[in-house]
């Protein structure tokens, strides 16, 4: 088939924008995946986590003309320091009793209504801008239009991916963190404080949380349920293989890459619906997702 | 006198959804984040047939709900084969993409403005009927052989399975179950607001449903039905308090769940049996308290 100069131009954009997009949902999906792989729940205050932290960096430094940088990490250390926050009051006392994972679940949804509901009180139901962090909103490459917020948000999500897969796989850190997301109890035993390890494990998943908030803000703006955008990373998750890491950044990206696809045929509101039923065939088809490991419930 | 009556039709139809929660939730351990997208599209398709179709209002209400189940399953089936955390995550991707499909409807939901002009036929005797027939047709459900099944695999699917239960149909008979209850306190929803618009119906809703029956006692059907009723006219009657809801609500949630995660009642039933044995155990604790002095 014979594409044409503006085809193909066009398609480029799409892969460009698809890419941007993925990249957050990477960060939301790895977040969502480590306390997945650990405490073996699904996290569902991860979305609201993101939007606390997102609206402090916004008071604490955008409003007051912090740049970009300081932004981010005041996300991030936000995101963590909640992080940390929940995993002290609503998981702390369940996983030591060994409680039955449905209150984990409770626990997490409480948690994130609590979040929302802190954020809807201070901002009421408006949305908020960060400032314009770039002097030039866009880059133009031989006649790509590439926005420079998603550059940005490509490249540091690209660096701190790289960053936790090399915590996770090299340091003794990362090693005592498999230990325990495979066998908690056992890894006790081996002399590792495995609270210790799940409290890091939070701050973790708090910062990726809080830099995807801060993303999604920019991409986007920033407004009290913005943390309901965490569903994209759930659906990545699901496509890639719910617990694995790996599969969460390829479903992300995959997503990313569908999601701007469909954007341009469709619109905005199908694409939601079609979005969701790519995920629906996925797991008839191959329910452990493209990462392969299916996370049986234990007996 | 009115107000009262609006409060308690409100929290009635809340009670029918809440009892679809607790055969979800409290019975089978599955926990539906879309739980609330049931709702819309019961409250949407016996709207829509009422004032676009020109039907009665029974056979508008049975005919949704049935299509509501339908959609159920469709949503259910890949999923209650698998790990039950499946089910949270592809239900609230399906309560999103059922927000984004009502906003995108404009033609025929009326869009993000909402859905005008349903007549408004729910009277608060329809809505009480209602209930107390939802929650004795759980009572009925919970004390069958269906209902120990979900009890059983609620408790270790794998054990269940080996004692012969299928358990991927149990689930699905559970949350078929539970999704038609929703569709239909849905239909009595639209029917008594007359008007309903999609940003009521997102995961906060679902959320708040679940968080009602773990605050009266997640394995009990009188404690979901206390929870509900005291959770859902609390804001009703505090309306300055609105903002602070959500944040009470969750903090109230979280005590309970690190110090009495059972609930309020625990395992606790309304029934004459358990009523007398209650007072008997009272009456003798009050008895002992008399004799030493």
């Amino acid at each position: 088939m014979f594409l044409g100069e503006a085809t193909k131009q066009m398609s480029l954009q799409i892969v460009i924008n698809g890419l941007a997009t993925g990249s957050v949902y990477a960060l939301i999906a790895t977040g969502f995946a480590l306390i997945f792989n650990i405490l073996k729940f699904s996290n569902f205050s991860h979305g609201a986590t993101m939007t606390a932290a997102a609206f402090t960096a916004y008071f604490l430094v955008a409003a007051k003309g912090g740049g970009l940088a300081a932004t981010l990490l005041a996300a991030a250390l936000a995101g963590a320091l909640i992080a940390l926050f929940g995993e002290f009051f609503g998981f702390r006392r369940i996983t030591l009793k060994h409680s039955s994972p449905t209150y984990f679940f409770v626990s997490s949804i409480t948690l994130g209504t609590l979040y929302e509901g802190l954020v809807t009180i201070r901002v009421g139901s408006n949305f908020y801008n960060f400032p314009s962090f770039f002097k030039n909103p866009t880059i133009r490459i031989s006649g790509l239009v590439i926005s420079t917020g998603d550059a940005m948000m490509c490249i540091i999500s690209l660096v701190a991916l790289i960053l936790l897969a090399y915590v996770i796989q090299k340091t003794r850190l990362g090693r005592a963190l498999r230990a325990v997301s495979f066998d908690r109890d056992t890894a006790q035993l081996m002399g590792i404080n495995s609270t210790r390890i799940i409290q890091l494990t939070f701050v973790i998943s708090g910062l990726l949380a809080g830099a995807a908030g801060t993303f999604l803000g920019i991409k986007y703006t920033l407004y009290p349920t913005l943390g309901s955008l965490v569903v994209k990373g759930f659906i990545a998750s699901v496509i890639g293989g719910l617990g694995s890491l790996v599969g969460a950044v390829i479903g992300a990206v995959l997503l990313g890459l569908i999601e701007t696809l469909l954007l341009s045929l469709l619109g905005s509101g199908y694409s939601t619906i079609a979005t969701f039923g790519i995920m629906l065939v996925f797991l008839l088809v191959r329910p452990q997702g493209i990462a392969g490991s299916n996370i049986q419930e234990k007996a | 006198m009115a107000l009262v009556s609006n409060i308690l039709t409100q929290v009635f139809i809340t009670l029918i959804s809440v009892v679809g929660v607790y055969v979800l939730t409290g019975l089978t351990g599955m926990f539906s984040l879309g739980q609330a997208a049931f709702m819309a599209i019961g409250s949407y398709a016996s709207g829509l047939l009422v004032v676009k179709g020109g039907m009665a209002l029974a056979p508008a209400i049975v005919l949704a709900v049935l299509m509501t189940t339908l959609v159920g399953y469709l949503v259910g089936y890949p999923v209650v084969r698998l790990r039950r955390d499946y089910i949270s995550l592809v239900t609230l991707g399906f309560g999103e993409a059922i927000a984004a499909l009502l906003n995108r409807m404009t033609s025929l939901t009326g869009g993000a403005s909402g859905f005008t002009g349903i007549p408004r036929r729910t009277t608060l005797l329809l809505a009480a009927v209602s209930a107390v027939a939802a929650i004795i047709l759980v009572a009925f459900f919970k004390t069958s052989k269906y209902g120990r099944q979900c009890i059983a695999l609620r408790g270790d699917e794998l054990a269940a399975k080996a004692m012969g239960i299928n358990v991927t149909r149990v689930k699905m008979t559970a949350f078929l179950l539970s999704v038609a209850l929703t569709a239909y306190s849905g239909c009595l929803y639209a029917f008594y607001m007359s008007y309903v618009d999609p940003s009521g119906f997102g995961w906060k809703k679902s959320a708040d449903w679940v968080i009602m029956v773990f605050f009266g006692g997640v394995n009990s059907l009188t404690g979901s039905t206390l929870g509900a009723f005291i959770l859902s006219a609390l804001p009703q009657v505090l309306r300055g308090l609105q903002n602070y809801r959500y944040v009470i609500y969750a903090v109230l949630v979280l005590l309970i769940i690190n110090f009495k995660p059972s609930g309020l009642l625990g395992e606790w039933e309304l029934t004459p049996r358990n009523l007398a044995r209650t007072a008997r155990s009272l009456g003798r604790k009050f008895g002992t308290r008399k004799e030493t002095h």
